[in-house]
């Protein structure tokens, strides 16, 4: 083969490799794009045939969006059931992470499996008494019996990647704290969670993904006053589109962009952690 | 431990006695908690396991063998055998949205594995900028699934839709039974194709290089080699992204919810919307706990594989 034909096949290679990934971007990003720019219409460039590809932008949708009572009430629940349950599964999750890790007790193996099984389990099919109970104890359409449920059903993602990652740091430091005469509260307060601060972002942001992006428990444990942003969006969304379009899409573009703009400022931690238990 | 702290105030003198008392009551404390440690660190999440999680699901299966109604107290329900779980499998519409459900899960588990392996190939080729491709990636499946849903809803739109405008036909891709399968079906994979993607690419970029480049030396071509090296080494990685995503294409709901609300006629009427609407429409709680329970109990027989799976594969490596 000489070197001019075998320069030939790697330019093509190469050509290919950026078809097939401008071609990922088109099927994957493009249709985000296209709704993005949808909320940035107006009314009637939105209904208009052929669609309009150069415009001047409008932020009309969006000022109409957020100053409607609606869509802050449920933003500001939203924000708040998710911020109490990543913070309190984290206080619940992390130090147990620990023990699974370093510690081998009676049932801890069995602990760890229905943890696992938690996680795999379809919501739909625990729900259903989580509402018989919640409504008996009053917990029902209430933001307290929501967060409740993201919490625990956030502990297996924790314990998963936490384990894992207590597992990977070098036992030698606590035992050196330990001879220096440190309980094993402040071995672990002290010396083992600032270790951690990588896999706590990791496990925090999926909590995170949980709680904000959950449909169905906030479907059926909230009411109008407590919904969440899915709620919210589902009914925007429902049987008929109608023709407001422009807040449908202001309000999805809404509703998404902290959780891209969280994800992608920790991207590399978020891949270690959605690939965590699968693959090591 | 009352009496170890007096007995010690004995020996004190007067003076030393408060000081002392406390740093010996803190140490006494601390010390217990560090006997308890293992303990007291995993009981707040035992306990909430067990309220959370376990008393519900043990609630659910003494719902689901009897006869119980939300007006009743807890325990008023009237015991009958397997009267609702016979009752499921004489109504067509369960059975219906079982084959349905399995036939869904398959095609879609297989489409979002075929795309997503095909996707992590492409992504583990080391050409310039190929890292904000793969950031590019992560996007769709970060997006809260009702918002994905509702996009895809107004794109598909017969009337002022991109996808009809480009098709150049208004065809009314929810309103039809197959082609709202095939809809909600396609939003799925979408959405999760890339996850698929990128626990493959984490497994291309953990495999061993040696025995990739001892097959080029040998004068293998591309395809030899990840037909019979690449593919192979990768095969632990792919069956478990086929055991999680078959875990969590069996629970498709909001996508459906969204899209199609189970219609049109019942076409996508999945276990899940089916179980959905029986406890929460029908509000017929013994029947739905049952349903229920047997998705629980179809879910479960993966989990094990699962974590069968996910040993061997620890093992293997």
């Amino acid at each position: 083969m000489s070197v001019a034909t075998s320069r030939r096949k790697r330019l093509i290679g190469i050509s290919l490799t950026y078809f097939g990934l401008i071609m990922l971007l088109v099927v994957f990003i493009g249709p985000l794009l296209w709704v993005l720019g949808l909320s940035l219409k107006t009314r009637a460039q939105i209904f208009v045939t052929p669609p309009v590809l150069v415009w001047t932008p409008t932020f009309e949708h969006y000022a109409r969006v957020l100053t409607q009572a609606d869509f802050i009430a449920s933003f500001m629940n939203s924000l708040t059931v998710t911020s109490a349950s990543v913070a309190l599964s984290l206080v619940i999750g992390v130090p147990a992470s620990y023990v699974f890790a370093r510690f081998r007790f009676f049932g801890s193996g069995a602990m760890f499996y229905t943890l696992l099984l938690m996680r795999m389990l379809p919501p739909v099919a625990i729900l259903l008494p989580i509402f018989i109970l919640f409504t008996r104890l009053g917990l029902a359409n209430s933001r307290i019996g929501l967060i409740i449920a993201y919490t625990t059903f956030s502990l297996p993602l924790i314990v998963w990647i936490m384990r894992d990652f207590f597992e990977g740091l070098p036992k030698e430091l606590e035992e050196a704290a330990y001879i220096d005469g440190a309980s094993r509260m402040t071995t672990f307060l002290r010396i083992v969670l600032p270790l951690a601060r990588p896999g706590i972002v990791t496990a925090s942001i999926l909590c995170l993904l949980l709680a904000w992006n959950d449909f169905i428990f906030a479907a059926i444990l909230t009411n109008n006053a407590t919904r969440t942003l899915p709620v919210l969006m589902a009914t925007y969304a429902g049987a008929e589109t109608g023709t407001d379009w422009g807040s449908m899409t202001a309000s999805g573009v809404l509703v998404v962009i902290p959780v891209i703009i969280f994800s992608l400022m920790v991207q590399r931690h978020l891949v270690a952690g959605l690939s965590a238990g699968s693959v090591k | 431990m009352d009496q170890r702290v007096s007995s010690y105030m004995l020996d004190v003198p007067e003076t030393d006695l408060r000081k002392s008392t406390s740093k010996r009551f803190g140490s006494t404390l601390s010390s217990w908690v560090d006997r308890h440690f293992a303990v007291l660190t995993v009981m707040p999440t035992l306990t909430v396991t067990i309220l959370v999680f376990g008393l519900p699901l043990v609630l659910s299966l003494m719902l689901s063998v009897q006869g119980w109604s939300a007006q009743q107290s807890l325990f008023g329900g009237r015991f009958v055998g397997f009267a609702n779980y016979i009752d499921l499998f004489s109504d067509p519409q369960f059975t219906q949205a079982l084959w349905l459900t399995i036939a869904y899960t398959v095609i879609t588990v297989f489409l979002e594995l075929a795309i997503g392996l095909g996707v992590a190939l492409l992504l583990n080729k080391d050409v310039p900028f190929v890292k904000a491709f793969r950031t590019a990636l992560i996007v769709p499946m970060m997006i809260t699934p009702i918002v994905a849903s509702m996009c895809w809803k107004l794109l598909l739109d017969p009337n002022y839709g991109i996808v009809d405008y480009f098709i150049g036909s208004p065809i009314l891709w929810l309103g039809d039974p197959t082609l709202a399968r095939i809809s909600v079906g396609f939003v799925n994979v979408w959405q999760n194709a890339p996850y698929v993607a990128i626990l493959l690419l984490a497994g291309l970029r953990s495999l061993p290089s040696e025995p990739i480049e001892a097959a080029a030396i040998d004068g293998a071509t591309r395809f030899q080699i990840f037909r019979h090296v690449t593919f192979p080494l990768l095969t632990p990685y792919i069956v478990v992204a086929l055991l999680l995503r078959t875990i969590f294409e069996f629970r498709t709901f909001d996508n459906v919810w969204v899209m199609t609300g189970g219609g049109p006629a019942d076409a996508t009427k999945l276990l899940s919307v089916y179980t959905f609407m029986t406890s929460f429409f029908a509000f017929d709680m013994s029947l739905g706990a049952a349903a229920s329970w047997i998705m629980l109990l179809i879910v479960f027989v993966f989990c094990v594989l699962f974590v069968a799976a996910s040993r061997r594969k620890e093992n293997a490596l």
